[in-house]
């Protein structure tokens, strides 16, 4: 049951979701939705082969098929200058149409525009594509020998990428020299796809006076302003565009992918409307897949525990572009938080990047960029270090955390953690969850020769990108804004730079501003995703929303609070210095019977201001000193069978730690989400290619999500560590679900399967993988 | 994807009569199992279009074939490559021609296919099957033309 919050006290309350109403009777407003007078429709036409010459583009059959009103190819927009995109990180670009080749299978090679979205389909189709195959490479270890070179229009003629690194190389290797204990493993986080159940889509239409206005399924609609101008040419000012109610995102919906290039580029050349909407095979082979690194893991310790060196190699499978959408100067995102939740004295990161005849993309699906894959490293590290220790892996875990009184703490690999209190949500973890009875019961099961496993996962995130000294995409600062604007009678608008996908900022940012300004949540409107409307901001991604926006909605409800307490000091005949904000109200210090309401002050603002000036509202634009750092402690439990592999989750129990709480109804459905993204991850999804670089999971009969049947119960808990420098105190919870779920999985099917000596499977952890595990084991331990 | 396939076929033809069947690129075109269409480009090409249904994906699909007779008259080898809805398939296929005595002659033949794309996407599970059946119908059909003869 939810409690609604009031004007005295908006912060902390399970409020329902404002957007609720509206998504729950089907009033939601997509871009799939949308239609326009004399609109057309776009299909693409992609490529069967995943390495191939293109002989010939012949739209001649297509252009017969009734409705088809043009065929547009990679020459064509080479000749108009639109031949290759941008990718967000920089450092690469991306063919908008196949020119000269293709790289990867299902890659856009043409686009066909007709008055239906069937005659598109139809005309697609009838496009003869001549093909000469070349050799394949879908595997990046084979990429690195540069047998085959993928990108020949690249400078370097390598498939390697980039090669980046953090930390002391030489200090790591002599520590790891002079451990007591080394453990070694290479792990493999799979190719996985976001899959929001919207697929990307966009409608491009131009003014008489030649204005763009796009409707698309952005994350982060003013980048994309940004990126049409430069890609285009076409004047910023001449552009709107506007993300309407989006059906999740997760970081599939930041990049720009080529659809919408060519929508633009058709809507101009035909002078009409033009929606492209794509099928769920196309987002499930073309757009932003997260994840492909395999990750060599060394921790070195001490006979008792204590790490001393952690040191991990990354070899990157970023398909055909390297369109990875990380900040500028972070190639691997912020893989350096590998370190985790441990006081490493030294580490060593290092990662390369290779070009596959694979999918571009290595996008942060539900994670600040690369973070679950650091995550998922050291966690499955730690339990491996804890099992040839002979230790408990919650001892190892407790004896290595940084200390509360350690913060703010300076990882080895650069990072300063702004606050948290490790200890403590591990020890809510294991009272919730019973850990000595669990125990014992594992104990009992085993004497049977029953398969139970208890995995932890106490993993530290790193959000809210950034201080704008160390991140940028496409060279802009990624700050974030807020503008706020109280109405006459007390009721206000707050617009963002950001863009909910169902993080449910209509209630979360209407509640700031509520508790602010002493204001009712329900009279605060929120407003995203129109550039015409809202201040720049970088979008909702890499739980950024709350740390960078949050704050700067914060900030700007101060600033009115300021200029409000002139009014009030106006009203009440006093001196501003006599006013003071208590109870969700002003009043004259020592006088607490003399008071004005934010609402009172907001009238008089419009009809009484006095010498002061007149209106009611801020903007603030806000560039976070440092980032935050989330932590949670995660438990599951699994009872595996033996005879079949099949792995039961019996409890799962997630302690977050996300700074100040603004809704726990939302926090808790966040969790929710991710955890069953987490579950999917550990155990039923992956994006295979076979050597002849097919994708072999197109659909959701091979790429499985899963429902409420098969998720298990979640349960969760909290602490609150704020963060120091947040104007609210808040960290950001989104994806720490998903950054801190997978190991916890992982390390209870491992704990179960320690009878027989299994010391990794790689995910998805599906039962023929557990059933092999046994079967291949060492049956002197079975 | 790749696919291999092999098999015989006891036809009641002697084997000039198979031998000239098999080198005419209409006639062979009209063995494909559930042909639409066969245009002959020369005497050793011809292109067909033919319903093709793997999983959740059906439709005409293009080909294009090569015969390759082999000089002896004993084997003929067939190039195969097409496609549809978006899927590429790549086929090679031979099949040794003998005497089988009694006025009987046997086709020995082997077949090989790489598919690409949503077909070769439905993978093992039904592509595999799939494939076999329009290969081995159609020299299944070459047998069961002449054998009618």
């Amino acid at each position: 049951m939810s409690i609604e919050a009031t004007p005295k006290g908006s912060m902390g309350v399970a409020m329902k979701r404002k957007e609720d109403p509206r998504f729950l009777q089907g009033k939601g407003n997509y871009v799939d939705d949308l239609s326009f007078p004399g609109m057309l429709h776009m299909a693409i036409v992609r490529s069967p082969y995943p390495h191939a010459e293109i002989v010939n583009i012949d739209g001649s059959a297509a252009l017969k098929v009734p409705g088809v009103k043009a065929v547009i190819t990679g020459k064509d927009l080479e000749a108009a200058g639109l031949g290759w995109l941008p990718t967000f990180h920089g450092y690469d670009k991306q063919m908008v149409l196949a020119i000269g080749k293709v790289l990867f299978q299902y890659q856009e090679v043409a686009a066909v525009f007709a008055e239906s979205r069937a005659a598109a389909a139809d005309g697609a189709e009838a496009v003869e594509v001549e093909y000469k195959p070349l050799p394949v490479v879908a595997d990046p270890f084979v990429a690195k020998q540069d047998e085959v070179l993928l990108r020949p229009d690249r400078e370097a003629k390598t498939n390697h990428i980039y090669h980046w690194e953090v930390g002391d190389k030489d200090k790591t290797a002599q520590a790891l020299g002079a451990a007591e204990k080394v453990i070694k493993q290479r792990i493999w986080f799979p190719r996985c796809h976001p899959a929001p159940l919207e697929p990307c889509g966009c409608v491009a239409q131009f003014d008489t006076m030649g204005r763009l206005t796009f409707h698309v399924t952005s994350q982060a609609p003013h980048v994309y302003r940004t990126a049409i101008t430069i890609v285009t040419g076409i004047p910023e000012d001449k552009i709107r565009v506007i993300s309407p109610d989006i059906g999740g995102g997760f970081g599939n919906k930041v990049p720009v992918y080529p659809g919408y290039v060519c929508a633009i580029v058709g809507a101009l050349k035909l002078g009409r409307p033009v929606k492209w909407i794509e099928s769920r095979t196309e987002n499930l082979t073309s757009t932003g897949f997260a994840r492909d690194y395999h990750m060599d893991v060394e921790i070195g310790a001490r006979a008792d525990g204590t790490v001393t060196a952690l040191r991990v190699s990354t070899t990157a499978d970023h398909g055909a572009f390297d369109a990875a959408a990380d900040p500028t100067k972070y190639p691997a995102g912020m893989f350096g938080v590998v370190t985790g939740s441990y006081t490493f004295p030294v580490a060593h990161a290092e990662v390369d990047a290779y070009f596959t005849n694979k999918a571009p993309g290595g996008i942060a699906y539900r994670c600040s960029f690369r973070v679950t894959e650091a995550s998922y490293a050291i966690e499955r590290g730690m339990d491996i270090l804890a099992d040839e220790l002979g230790m408990d892996p919650v001892e190892l875990r407790r004896k290595n955390f940084v200390r509360k009184d350690q913060f703010p703490y300076a990882s080895a690999l650069g990072f300063t953690y702004d606050s948290g209190d490790y200890h403590r949500t591990l020890d809510v973890a294991l009272e919730k969850i019973g850990y000595q009875a669990l125990l014992k019961q594992q104990a009992e099961k085993r004497a049977k020769g029953e398969l139970m496993g208890i995995g932890f996962s106490t993993f530290t995130e790193v959000v809210g990108a950034g201080p704008s000294k160390h991140f940028d995409i496409l060279g802009i600062k990624m700050f974030d804004s807020a503008e706020i604007r109280i109405h006459p009678t007390g009721s206000g608008i707050v617009r963002a730079g950001t863009k909910s996908q169902g993080q449910g900022h209509e209630t979360t940012w209407a509640q700031i501003v509520a508790e602010e300004l002493g204001l009712d949540p329900q009279n605060i409107m929120v407003e995203e995703g129109d550039t015409d409307t809202a201040p720049y901001g970088l979008g909702t991604y890499a739980s950024r929303s709350t740390p960078v926006a949050g704050a700067a909605i914060a900030m700007a409800a101060r600033r009115i609070r300021e200029r409000a307490r002139k009014i009030a000091a106006h009203l009440m005949e006093v001196g501003e210095g006599d006013v003071e904000w208590k109870d969700y109200k002003f009043q004259v210090k020592g006088v607490p019977a003399k008071s004005v309401t934010m609402k009172e002050v907001a009238f008089a603002a419009y009809t009484n201001p006095g010498q002061n000036e007149p209106g009611l509202e801020a903007t603030q634009y806000y560039d976070p000193p440092n980032m935050t750092f989330p932590h949670g402690a995660y438990v599951a439990v699994v009872d595996v069978d033996r005879e079949t592999g099949e792995v039961k989750v019996r409890r799962f129990l997630a302690v977050d730690d996300c700074g100040t709480v603004i809704n726990p109804l939302i926090v808790e459905g966040q969790i929710h989400g991710g955890l069953t993204e987490g579950f999917a991850i550990a155990f039923m999804q992956e994006i295979q290619y076979d050597k002849d670089g097919n994708n072999l999971n197109t659909n959701f009969t091979d790429y499985l999500v899963p429902t409420s049947l098969e998720s298990p119960k979640w349960e969760t808990a909290n602490t609150v560590t704020p963060s120091p420098h947040h104007p609210i105190g808040a960290k950001g919870v989104g994806e720490s679900p998903n950054v801190g779920s997978p190991a916890a999985f992982v390390n209870a099917v491992i704990d179960a399967l320690s009878p027989f000596g299994v010391r990794h499977i790689d995910m998805p952890i599906t039962r023929d993988k557990v059933w092999r595990a046994i079967r291949d084991s060492d049956p002197a331990k079975g | 994807m790749n696919l291999q396939y092999s098999g015989e076929e006891i036809i009641a033809a002697d084997k000039a009569a198979v031998w000239k069947a098999i080198t005419d690129p209409e006639w062979v075109g009209r063995c494909i199992p559930e042909v639409v269409d066969v245009t002959v480009r020369d005497p050793t090409h011809f292109d067909a279009v033919a319903k093709v249904g793997v999983g959740p994906v059906r439709g005409n699909f293009k080909f294009r074939f090569e015969l390759v007779p082999g000089a002896s008259g004993d084997r003929m080898d067939m190039k195969i490559s097409g496609g549809g809805f978006g899927s590429a398939v790549d086929l090679t296929a031979g099949a040794d021609v003998s005497d089988a005595g009694g006025g009987q002659t046997k086709l020995s033949w082997s077949g090989q296919a790489v598919a690409r794309g949503p077909v070769a996407a439905v993978g093992g599970r039904v592509l595999d099957a799939q494939a076999q059946k329009l290969i081995s119908q159609t020299f299944a059909n070459v047998r069961e033309r002449l054998s009618r003869r």
